[in-house]
C-alpha cells in the first residue's frame, strides 16, 4: 500500500477546525501524518503554507490535541513533526522528548542540512540514539553526494520536494525527477511532496517506484474554507490514485 | 593559439554546477509574505529558462539552433597563450587567457542572450525586455532579439548611458529600445525618480523596472547574471577552454575571472570544478564594490523593487549604490548563488582591485597583448598581476577569462593619458 501522508500545521484555521478535521479523517485511507509545528520562519514554504503559520502560531495549543495524538497512535497512524531548526535549535533536546512523549514517531526539517549543514551529522545521530526517526527531506538542489551521504545516516522514508517550495508550480520533468533519486538511492522509501496537485501526477510518481505523497498546501484550503465534503472526495479520490 | 572553428571544441551539453556543489544550494524564497514571488518567474521567464534555473540535471542539451548561432557569432572563442605578457613580467610559468571579446557583441554575454532569446521565440511572446550596466549585456540581449526578430526593450542604468553613448547606438544598430533607468516607462521608475531625482541608476533598479515592462507588455525577462540558468549557458567557456587546455596538454593551475553576477567567472571556472580538485580558482571584483569581503553572505533581494525572489548570497544590500566606476558590469551588489556558496565554502577564493591598478592592467595588456580589454576583465587581469607578483617563481599555467573588448570603453582614459 503507498503512502498518503496529509499535512496539517497545528492551529489552522483554528484549533477547532482543525481538531473537527482530524476526527473525520478516514484512517484507513491514510499512513502517516504529518503536522507542521508553526514556525515563526517557514522559509521554505509558499504563500499558503506560510500564512498557516502565521496563524498557527497565534492559535496552537498543544493540550488540545493531546488525545487526538494519542487516537492516531492507537490506530497506528505514524506521525511526523514537520520542524524548521531555527524554531527548536535552542531547545532541540527537549522538543525532541516532548514529541515522543506525545507519540510521534519522528522528525522532518526541512532547513537542516540547508542552512545547518555544518550540525546536520550530530543532530541525526542525536535522533538516531534516542529512537526517534530523521526524515531526510531533499529537493532537487540537494547535490547528488549530500542526498547520498544523508541518507546513509538513517533508515527510514525519504522526502523528496519536487519544487523549491511548497505549493509552487515550477515546470519540472517528473520522469528524469524520479530517474535520479531512484538512482542515488536504489531501494529506498520515496516520499513526494510540494506542489503535487493532479491525480495524474501521483500516478506517475508512483509508476516510477515512489512509495507515496505528502499534500499540504491544497488540503490547508480546504481547511481554511471549511469544506469538510470536498476535503473527504479528495482524500478518497489521491488514495484512488496511489492504488491505481 | 587554438583559433580553430572546430565544432569539436564546443561542448554539446551546458554544464550545471548544482549537483556537484559541496553543500545544498539554498533554496529561493519569497521575498513579500503575501504572493510568491517564485510562482510570479512563470510570468517572467520563457518556460523552458525557468525549467532550467530550478534542473538538477548536470548536462542539458543545446539545441541545434542554438549550436549553429554560438558558430555564427564566433564561437568557440580563441584560448591564447600570452606569450608577450609572459615575457613582460619576466615570468617562468604560463599565461592564458580565454579571449570572449571575440564574439560578434563583444563579450560573453550573448553565451547566455542566445538561448534565452530562443526559448521566448518558441514560446510566441511579444518580446523581450532587460536592464545593462556598461551595455554588454543590452548588446547581447540585442542581437540576439534580433537574430530572432524579437523587439527588445533595454533599461540602461542612467551612469552608463551616460557615460556610454556608443553602446547605446549599439544597441539601436541591433533594433532593440534603450532609455535609461530610472525611466518614465514603468511605475517602479517614476517611482525612484521622484524620490531620487539625481539619482545615477543601479542594476537592481534597471531589473525592477525590466521585470515591471515584462509583466505589462507579455514579454519575457533576460536573465543577465545571479540566477543559475545564465551560468549554465555560460559554461560554453569553460567547456572549450578546457578541451583547448587539453589538445595544448596543458592543466590548469590557476583560473581568475571578474565577478559582477557572476556569469562569466561560474561559466568560466565551473566546469573545472568536478574534475580539477587542485586548480586554484579566483574571482575578482572592484575595490569599490567589495561583495565579498565586506558583503554578508545571506538572503537578499535579487533586485531593488523585491518583485524577484530572495537568494542567498554575498551582499551588499539591494539598495548599494556603488560608485560611478569604469566597469558598470561590476557594480552589481551580490553575486549568483552558487558562487557565493563555493567562496563560502572556500572552494573559490576572492580578490579585490582599484581602478587604478585595472587601468594599469588594461594599459600593460595592450602593450603586450594588443588586445583593449573591457574593464570588467581589467579587474580579472589586475589580480592576475598582483598573483605572478606573489608567485613569481611558481612556474604556474595561469588561464583568465577576458569576458570582453574595451573598444567602447576608451573614454575611461580620456582624461588621464
Amino acid at each position: 500500500m503507498k503512502n498518503l501522508i496529509p499535512y496539517f500545521t497545528l492551529g489552522y484555521p483554528d484549533n477547532q477546525t482543525l481538531m473537527k478535521f482530524l476526527r473525520i479523517m478516514p484512517v484507513n485511507k491514510i499512513n502517516y501524518l504529518e503536522f507542521g509545528f508553526p514556525s515563526n520562519d517557514p522559509r521554505y514554504d509558499g504563500p499558503t503554507i506560510r500564512e498557516t503559520h502565521k496563524i498557527g502560531n497565534k492559535n496552537f495549543n498543544d493540550n488540545l490535541y493531546k488525545d487526538l495524538f494519542s487516537y492516531f497512535h492507537k490506530n497506528r497512524i505514524k506521525m511526523y513533526s514537520l520542524s524548521y531548526y531555527s524554531d527548536i535549535k535552542p531547545k532541540f533536546n527537549e522538543f525532541i522528548d516532548y514529541l515522543k512523549s506525545r507519540s510521534f514517531s519522528g522528525i522532518i526539517i526541512p532547513d537542516l542540512i540547508i542552512d545547518y549543514y555544518s550540525e546536520a551529522k550530530d543532530t541525526i545521530n542525536y535522533l538516531n540514539k534516542n529512537g526517534f526517526e530523521y526524515i531526510p527531506f531533499f529537493s532537487p538542489a540537494t547535490p547528488d553526494k549530500i542526498i547520498i551521504d544523508i541518507s546513509k545516516l538513517t533508515d527510514s522514508w525519504i522526502y523528496y520536494g519536487l519544487q523549491p517550495s511548497t505549493g509552487i508550480d515550477i515546470p519540472y520533468e517528473l520522469d528524469y525527477t524520479t530517474e535520479r533519486i531512484n538512482s542515488l538511492l536504489p531501494g529506498r522509501e520515496i516520499t513526494y511532496g510540494f506542489g503535487i496537485k493532479t491525480e495524474e501526477d501521483i500516478k506517475s510518481l508512483m509508476k516510477s517506484g515512489g512509495s507515496g505523497v505528502a499534500i499540504g498546501s491544497y488540503l490547508e484550503k480546504m481547511l481554511a474554507k471549511n469544506d469538510e465534503s470536498g476535503f473527504l472526495e479528495y482524500i478518497n479520490r489521491i488514495r484512488g490514485a496511489l492504488d491505481a | 593559439m587554438i583559433t580553430s572553428i572546430n565544432k569539436d571544441i564546443m561542448p554539446e551539453n551546458w554544464y550545471n554546477v548544482v549537483p556537484d556543489l559541496p553543500e545544498p544550494l539554498a533554496p529561493p524564497r519569497d521575498s513579500k509574505s503575501d504572493f510568491s514571488s517564485i510562482n510570479l518567474l512563470n510570468k517572467i521567464l520563457p518556460r523552458e529558462v525557468l525549467k532550467q534555473e530550478f534542473t538538477f540535471r548536470r548536462y542539458e542539451k543545446i539545441p541545434d539552433e542554438v549550436m549553429e548561432q554560438y558558430q555564427q557569432i564566433g564561437r568557440p572563442t580563441p584560448l591564447i597563450r600570452a606569450k608577450n605578457l609572459e615575457k613582460f613580467l619576466d615570468y617562468n610559468g604560463k599565461i592564458f587567457y580565454k579571449y570572449e571579446g571575440a564574439t560578434a557583441s563583444g563579450s560573453h554575454k550573448i553565451n547566455t542572450a542566445i538561448p534565452q532569446a530562443y526559448y521566448a521565440k518558441n514560446e510566441g511572446v511579444n518580446g523581450v525586455t532587460t536592464e545593462t550596466g556598461a551595455g554588454q549585456w543590452g548588446s547581447a540581449t540585442a542581437l540576439a532579439a534580433s537574430l530572432y526578430k524579437l523587439p527588445a526593450q533595454i533599461f540602461m542604468v542612467k551612469i552608463s548611458f551616460e557615460q556610454k553613448p556608443l553602446r547605446k547606438i549599439v544597441m539601436n544598430l541591433y533594433n532593440g529600445n534603450v532609455v535609461p533607468s530610472p525611466s518614465n516607462l514603468t511605475e517602479y521608475g517614476r517611482k525612484v525618480l521622484k524620490e531620487h531625482p539625481d539619482t545615477t541608476g543601479t542594476l537592481g533598479i534597471g531589473i525592477s523596472e525590466a521585470i515591471e515592462y515584462a509583466l505589462d507588455h507579455d514579454y519575457r525577462y533576460m536573465v543577465a547574471s545571479v540566477m543559475n540558468v545564465s551560468l549554465t549557458h555560460q559554461s560554453v567557456i569553460g567547456q572549450e577552454t578546457k578541451k583547448q587546455l587539453e589538445l595544448l596538454g596543458e592543466h590548469a593551475d590557476v583560473l581568475i575571472g571578474c565577478v559582477g553576477g557572476g556569469s562569466n567567472f561560474g561559466g568560466f571556472t565551473f566546469p573545472f570544478i568536478p574534475d580539477h580538485p587542485d586548480t586554484e580558482i579566483i574571482a575578482t571584483t572592484a575595490d569599490e564594490v567589495p561583495k565579498f569581503s565586506r558583503g554578508e553572505y545571506k538572503y537578499d533581494l535579487m533586485d531593488t523593487g523585491g518583485i524577484l525572489p530572495e537568494v542567498r548570497m554575498y551582499s551588499l544590500g539591494a539598495d548599494f549604490v556603488p560608485p560611478s566606476i569604469y566597469a558598470g558590469g561590476l557594480r552589481y551588489h551580490g553575486a549568483s548563488p552558487s558562487l557565493s556558496l563555493l567562496i563560502n565554502k572556500g572552494r573559490i577564493k576572492s580578490d579585490e582591485v582599484t581602478q587604478d591598478e585595472v587601468k594599469e592592467a588594461i594599459k600593460i595588456f595592450a602593450n603586450t597583448q594588443g588586445v583593449i580589454i573591457a574593464p570588467e576583465s581589467g579587474h580579472a587581469v589586475a589580480t592576475m598581476l598582483k598573483y605572478i607578483k606573489e608567485h613569481k617563481n611558481d612556474k604556474k599555467t595561469i588561464v583568465v577569462n577576458v569576458s570582453g573588448h574595451g573598444l567602447l570603453d576608451l573614454s575611461i582614459f580620456g582624461d588621464t593619458q
